[in-house]
């Protein structure tokens, strides 16, 4: 062969592989010509050289002929002992024409006794050998070494090699287990490849000694695990004859490109769906594999099978248990009453125990009864809540309902979920994977997982009430991710149609379906939200409801989070959820949300306002604003902010009863307005009753008052208020020049005594955002203009008050924050604010320095 | 060049981001950082069992840019960033030396 044209022969593949041709077609022709290469090379060597005997056998994947594009070619020559020393310059004369070629080609050669030695010591020679085909030379050889490979090396020691591979096979997943490689997976040599399906053939031939793989499978069972490999396969090919070199990593590069030649759709959904079967397909190799291993490292040997059968204890009429393994008594059983397949996970939890590998076949094998009555049974829908409510193993058992088919056929709209993945950096796991990793964590959390990295949560997850809503939740929390558009909201339809199904109560599938439809919610408000914003915590109080819906939603977003890869869940978020929930809860055990709230309200609003207007102030209205006023009167309002630019004040009265009115006051907010205010009233011989003080997102306040004049000249008493508040406020002159005239004109200044003496309470807890300043006195002209100014020199921003007056009590209530905008907190403060108030209460102290 | 380094307040990050893109800001380094400064960190207590939150989170964001764009970037983050109210951040400015783009060797403007 020219050395043209075996370079021709590397590069064939490239013209040759059609997207339909079957892998094994693929196969069998490329082993074909490199077969007939290499023989070709060999007798050349051989004639070259005065050559000893030798034997050329193929190992390996070559062995098997099933030899991708750029696999590695291994090759072995056997030599009889005696002739050792003549072998170099005939593997030189083998090897380095087809080096020449550019193929990788490794030979290593060795005697039949040295085989059979390091095959014993070295998995990777035993297992390469367990491939070997006869290519060349002298067959005697081959027989003699096979002979004796199969009598003392592959049939001893059966347990060991399971051993080894399954340590083989954790090293491997161990380094594939960076989330990275979940979206780009390696496809030999990560979780489920290609070489866990030769893990499990080996096994099956050292262990069941026949080539036939399949025929110890359930033949549905090997008939999707061949489709499986078949896929892997052709991918493979694929990625090699693209990338032009041994490639196996199906990065993203790749995946757009090989996704059309397979047939997928163009664009994004098409990758989509091509990374969805390849996700199925090594979640199947992967549960061969493992479960092949794992039947023969459970196999007792025949004396431990004796006492097992003597310590078998019987469960009931079907199932016994012995050794940590459910039996199954009555092979038929299933097909009698599918219910019992149910029963089976509920005593695999209540026993600790895990399924003998006959069991898991009966259940595969039972598959086709799970039909609608046995969806819609009262007895299996109890169970399956059931072992959610008691929560131990739970993933566990969820994951083999799924590994056996059984949990797509129970719920069928799980199978939509199944291996689809979606075409981003972030979600790293196909979605049922995805949503089995979450109620696993939801379950390390409780045995105590996380105690020291997350006790609050770990603390909540146990006292939560109705456990197996939040773990039927989590588990179905992106089933909607199966449809177009918001993936929460119809995920929380479908969940609330199963729960029905499945015989939950009403409130059972309402709580279900808000936390599937609310699963994000949490996230996005402590992560993109001001948490010291007092109207953001009542808006997600307002969505959450109640505490425990809160809880459940605190530990469905930490399952949710954590089971999206490794460091998606950091301390830092966790602060931020955590300091979410805290003030949540708060509001909801101290009851101190302002009822109603200003939502529905806000909605009648959208009706009734131009959407220019409503985008501009929905998220500037307070709710405690909100609840406070009428339709009508807020669209009054708005008007009013909305001219604020052309005047700088509004105030506006009705009144009622002759002597009194209420006087609506709109202007920016600013500084000590609450006391100019409160002081202008006063100077006016107006009587506060009431007060409502409000102020919005936008800086805008909204003052509400009920005022009182007894001589019943109010129309005149509150022009003149509107007139001296414009000068103040235009800084044109201060509540201390018009007090001081006044003084000096007619001197108001015999202040009534008190008869009762007045209280002041300073409140840190009922709001995390506010120090509660409460007053309750005598009432007097004038007082809450006091009251005001007090707190306002003492350095104190007034959010929000409520006065009112009963009799001749007056009770008022002050929202306020330091010039920080945080509470005041500090021991000594808190006294030195006391104490001014009251003195300003009490009368006792000078109104202000400048008087 | 100057490298531009801001600690802010994490629901202000979209804020911020967006602002500077809009003044053709190309790329930038954010992290979640934890620290205390002015605003202390504070302890929790729920059902009597205390949480102590010492490290409050932040988002530190971190850019290269030439020297005439300095002013603007910061008064962007100074704007986009600000609530008034304890603990909206800091900015940090320093001059960088060189910038060297590793695919292509480009260096000093060019890289940025």
């Amino acid at each position: 062969m020219t050395k043209d044209g075996s370079i021709s022969f590397k590069n064939s593949p490239t013209q040759a592989l059609v997207p339909a041709s079957s892998p094994r077609d693929f196969f069998r022709q490329n082993s074909e010509s490199m077969d007939g290469l290499i023989r070709k090379t060999f007798q050349k060597a051989q004639s070259q050289i005065p050559s000893p005997s030798v034997c050329l056998i193929a190992v390996g994947g070559y062995g098997r002929a099933e030899l991708a594009p750029h696999s590695d070619i291994d090759l072995l020559l056997l030599y009889s002992a005696s002739k050792k020393e003549d072998l170099p310059p005939l593997v030189e004369k083998i090897l380095y024409p087809l080096w020449d070629l550019g193929l990788d080609v490794s030979c290593s050669s060795r005697s039949i006794n040295e085989c059979l030695k390091m095959a014993q010591s070295d998995l990777h020679i035993k297992t390469s050998m367990i491939d070997g085909r006869y290519l060349d030379g002298e067959y005697e050889f081959f027989r003699n070494l096979y002979r004796l490979f199969t009598k003392n090396v592959l049939h001893r020691k059966v347990r060991k090699l399971a051993e080894s591979l399954a340590n083989d096979l954790r090293l491997r997943y161990h380094k594939y287990e960076d989330p990275a490689y979940a979206l780009e997976p390696n496809i030999k040599e990560g979780e489920g490849g290609l070489r866990d399906f030769q893990a499990g053939r080996w096994i099956i031939r050292a262990k069941y000694k026949t080539d036939r793989w399949d025929s110890i499978l359930f033949p549905d069972h090997s008939r999707l695990l061949e489709k499986s490999v078949e896929f892997l396969w052709t991918v493979r090919n694929q990625l090699h004859v693209l990338s032009g070199r041994r490639q196996d990593d199906l990065t993203f590069e790749f995946q757009e490109k090989i996704a059309p030649i397979l047939g997928f759709r163009p664009g994004p959904e098409g990758v989509e769906e091509m990374m969805r079967q390849c996700h199925l397909s090594t979640q199947r190799i992967s549960n061969f594999a493992q479960d092949i291993l794992d039947r023969v490292l459970r196999d007792p040997s025949p004396l431990k099978k004796t006492l097992s059968f003597l310590q078998r204890r019987k469960i009931d009429e079907h199932f016994a248990v012995a050794n940590g393994e459910i039996h199954l008594l009555d092979p038929v059983a299933f097909k009698r009453d599918p219910t019992q397949l149910m029963s089976l996970f509920a005593h695999c939890q209540a026993e600790q125990a895990k399924m003998d590998f006959r069991v898991e076949e009966a259940v595969m094998e039972a598959l086709p009864f799970v039909d609608d009555l046995f969806r819609n049974s009262k007895e299996v829908n109890q169970t399956f809540f059931s072992i959610l409510e008691k929560g131990k193993g739970v993933a566990t058992l969820l994951k083999k309902m799924h590994e056996l088919g059984l949990l797509i056929r129970y719920i069928p709209e799980f199978s939509e979920i199944a291996g689809r993945i979606h075409y981003d950096l972030y979600h790293v796991h196909p979605v049922d994977v995805h949503s089995l990793l979450a109620v696993e964590e939801l379950e390390k959390l409780k045995n105590g997982s996380y105690e020291n990295e997350a006790p609050l949560l770990t603390s909540l997850v146990r006292e939560v009430e109705q456990p197996e809503i939040l773990f039927f939740a989590t588990l179905l929390h992106d089933i909607g991710k199966s449809t177009n558009g918001d993936h929460s909201f119809a995920g929380a339809e479908m969940v609330k149609r199963i729960g029905a199904r499945m015989g939950l109560s009403p409130e059972g599938c309402e709580r279900a379906g808000f936390l599937v439809s609310q699963h994000l919610l949490m996230v996005k408000t402590a992560l993109r939200r001001d948490l010291h914003d007092e109207q953001v915590i009542l808006r997600f109080a307002n969505e959450i409801r109640n505490v425990n819906q809160l809880k459940m939603l605190y530990l469905l977003t930490f399952a949710d989070i954590k089971a999206v890869g490794g460091e998606a869940w950091t301390s830092w978020k966790n602060i931020l959820l955590m300091e979410l929930f805290l003030k949540t809860s708060r509001f909801f055990v101290k009851n101190a949300v302002p009822e109603p709230f200003g939502m529905d309200k806000m909605k009648r609003l959208q009706q009734s306002l131009p959407p220019e207007i409503i985008s501009e102030y929905e998220d500037q209205l307070p709710d405690r604003y909100l609840s406070c006023y009428s339709l009508e009167q807020i669209t009054r309002h708005i008007e009013m902010a909305r001219s604020l630019g052309k005047e700088s004040l509004f105030v506006e009265w009705e009144v009622e009863k002759e002597s009194q009115a209420k006087v609506t006051v709109c202007t920016r907010d600013r500084y000590g307005l609450f006391s100019r205010i409160t002081g202008s009233m006063f100077l006016n011989r107006l009587n506060i009753l009431e007060a409502q003080i409000h102020t919005w997102g936008n800086g805008v306040a909204l003052d509400t008052f009920w005022v009182e004049d007894s001589t019943k000249e109010i129309e005149r008493r509150l022009l003149q208020l509107r007139k001296d508040l414009q000068e103040i406020l235009n800084g044109k002159s201060s509540i201390k020049d018009f007090l001081l005239k006044r003084k000096e004109s007619n001197g108001i200044k015999q202040k009534v005594i008190p008869r009762v003496a007045g209280e002041v309470k300073i409140n840190n807890q009922d709001s995390d955002f506010f120090t509660i300043v409460e007053v309750t006195g005598e009432n007097r002209l004038g007082v809450l203009y006091e009251m005001t100014e007090a707190l306002t020199d003492f350095g104190c921003d007034i959010h929000f008050a409520r006065i009112s007056t009963l009799g001749n009590r007056i009770v008022d209530v002050f929202y306020v924050q330091d010039e920080w905008g945080e509470k005041i907190q500090e021991k000594n403060k808190i006294d030195q604010l006391k104490k001014t108030v009251s003195q300003r209460l009490a009368g006792t102290c000078p109104a202000s320095p400048a008087f | 060049m100057k490298k531009i380094e801001a600690i802010i307040k994490p629901f202000k990050l979209d804020e911020v981001k967006n602002a500077l893109t809009k003044i053709g800001v190309q790329g930038m380094t954010v992290a979640e950082v934890k620290g205390f400064g002015r605003q202390k960190g504070h302890t929790e207590v729920y059902r009597g069992a205390e949480y102590k939150i010492d490290f409050l989170p932040k988002v530190k964001m971190e850019l290269i840019t030439s020297e005439e764009m300095v002013t603007q970037v910061v008064e962007t983050i100074e704007r986009a960033a600000k609530t008034g109210k304890i603990g909206d951040g800091k900015i940090f400015i320093s001059p960088v030396e060189e910038v060297i783009r590793i695919r292509t060797g480009e260096r000093g403007k060019d890289a940025i």
